[in-house]
């Protein structure tokens, strides 16, 4: 059995007999079984998934109103809620949470007969880009296992990547689901800002991030966008997007469409095979009859910093609440004196997070806002200002996901600075709530590279059928593991 | 620079203890350091941009009682009463 087919493909095979959920989630397990213990991708395991798989099966075989998801594995990054299952954030402080309820994209998937085979390894709570700050241990790359993933959903690429679920929901508040879809060689995307519903996604910062899926093929993305876009009135920032069909029409091309290359993405500071990898996308879409102009954005320079100060003092807000009292409880009932409570107060964040939080307190606060946070939202102002302005000239963007390769373990986590610029080429969309797109390209020394298309609000559907177009133009190996 | 203290005043104000967490503060320091480039953005003059949002979009401001056995979730409970330490 091949676990490395398209949702796509599963639900042809599953509809055509040649298949059962029951099957193909067994054999899930074993695979997660076999290699898991190298990779890390997953926090936690649903033990009741092939039962449930058997159950859909019998609601096929008496053509019973089947979900359409049709019993699919799909596995969720651990920072968003499902009923009755432990969601960790990858944190010590939510060690023994169980999720009270589903998120809104996970009833979704649920009312579709998706069986969610397990929570996925994250940085904690969504704040990084390699897993290395998961406090559960990071996650390897399925390409080369002394690499990083990428991430922060580097759990969520790895698994998809490497055969462990057919797709996966991740999120992105600067990259968190573009950076590891590039980094191990899947297509991750990042919605218009309200596409997705957030309700039942633990909030990091609110005003930047999505939920978005991870898949093997972009056929996939839009499929899974039918099921989880739309309005909810959980989530009041979410956007009516008249029921969409993303996946209608996938394949109309590219011709005649016009894309910007991003100066400040794809010059100083690109790795030379990333430059080549790029490209080569570029005169790929030119054969496509796609044409080309340059474009330069010159607020990216200061993106990386405003995306910081905004998510610090965002992240200051949200996580206030983990404060030992309502979540990570491990007092004596008896009586404390306010120092000592201080002392244990958040002690279960892990050093990243400690650090953001500080970060949060003090770049809003009085007497350093303005030279901080007012200068952030001004640049967050006009970095969307300029890349709306571009967006009249040309239909989307271009530029590689991440600027260099997947790096080693340990490579970059003692520098703080080169660990933020990882994500220069990412925050861009979040800032400027713009859909984007990594879609896999290449196998560079065993390293995968991805190309990045970013589009106009509400457009998505027209990125992803640009996406669709360059991913045919290519054929990449298999993964190794 | 920042300085250490101002460093630690502001972890004492997020309820942060950051006596064993020193090896943070040198971290703090660059990262503090590099938002300085923030400066360099000439955006003074900038306008705001501002989500807006009317009144009556958002939805009807009501009770809606939650059916799940929530106070389970919590470990120092009895009936519908959470016990918390006593903070002096």
């Amino acid at each position: 059995m091949n676990l490395g087919i398209s949702a796509i493909k599963y639900i042809e095979e599953i509809k055509n007999g040649n298949l059962t959920a029951e099957e193909f989630v067994s054999k899930t397990i074993e695979r997660i079984q076999k290699v898991d213990s190298k990779l890390h991708a997953y926090l936690s395991i649903n033990e009741q998934a092939v039962e449930q798989a058997r159950s859909i099966d019998k609601k096929i075989k008496t053509k019973e109103n089947v979900g359409a998801c049709m019993g699919m594995p799909i596995s969720i990054k651990d920072n968003i809620c499902v009923k009755e299952t432990k969601t960790t954030c990858a944190s010590k402080m939510l060690e023994d949470f169980i999720a009270p309820y589903d998120a809104t994209v996970v009833s979704k998937l649920k009312i579709e007969d998706t069986i969610i085979i397990g929570k996925t390894n994250l940085d904690e709570f969504a704040m990084g880009f390699t897993t290395e700050f998961s406090a559960y241990g990071p996650s390897k790359n399925p390409w080369n296992t002394e690499y990083v993933p990428g991430g922060s959903s580097g759990g969520s690429a790895a698994a998809v990547s490497a055969l462990e679920c057919i797709a996966s929901l991740g999120s992105d508040t600067g990259g968190s689901i573009r950076n590891p879809a590039s980094f191990c060689s899947a297509v991750g995307f990042k919605p218009t800002y309200g596409l997705i519903s957030r309700y039942g996604l633990i909030s990091y910062s609110n005003s930047i991030e999505q939920i978005g899926p991870i898949t093997r093929t972009v056929e996939d993305t839009a499929f899974l966008l039918n099921i989880i876009a739309g309005m909810d009135p959980h989530d009041n920032t979410t956007i009516d997007n008249q029921n969409e069909n993303y996946l209608d029409n996938i394949d109309s091309g590219v011709e005649g469409k016009k894309i910007g290359i991003i100066k400040e993405m794809t010059q100083e500071g690109v790795d030379k095979q990333v430059s080549a990898a790029t490209n080569k996308a570029i005169s790929n879409f030119e054969g496509l009859g796609a044409t080309f102009e340059e474009i330069s954005l010159d607020m990216v320079e200061y993106s990386v910093a405003a995306y910081y100060t905004i998510t610090a003092t965002e992240a200051g807000s949200n996580l206030a609440r983990y404060d030992n009292l309502r979540y990570g409880y491990d007092f004596d009932s008896e009586g404390y004196e306010f120092n000592s409570y201080l002392s244990k107060a958040r002690k279960k964040f892990g050093p990243e997070v400690t650090r953001r939080m500080i970060l949060g307190g003090f770049v809003p606060s009085a007497g350093h806002a303005g030279k901080y946070f007012l200068k952030a939202m001004k640049v967050k102002s006009k970095l969307t200002a300029q890349v709306n302005e571009a967006l009249k000239k040309v239909d989307m963007l271009i530029a590689p996901t991440v600027p260099i390769l997947p790096f080693r373990f340990g490579e970059k986590i003692d520098d703080p600075v080169a660990l933020f610029l990882v994500d220069i080429n990412t925050v861009t969309a979040n800032l400027t709530e713009k859909p984007a797109i990594s879609i896999p390209f290449e196998i560079s020394g065993g390293l995968p590279i991805g190309i990045q298309l970013l589009g106009k609000s509400m457009q998505d559907k027209m990125l992803l059928q640009a996406a669709y177009a360059l991913q045919n133009t290519v054929k990449l190996p298999e993964v190794p593991i | 620079m920042i300085s250490k203290e101002e460093i630690e005043h502001v972890a004492k104000l997020m309820r942060i203890e950051i006596d064993d967490h020193v090896v943070h503060i040198d971290r703090i320091q660059k990262m503090i350091a590099y938002f300085d480039i923030l400066d360099k953005a000439n955006v003074e003059s900038e306008e705001l941009i501002v989500r807006e949002q009317t009144i009556d979009a958002l939805r009807e401001d009501k009770y809606i009682p939650y059916n799940g056995k929530l106070i389970e979730n919590l470990k120092n409970y009895k009936g519908s009463y959470v016990r918390a330490p006593k903070l002096i």
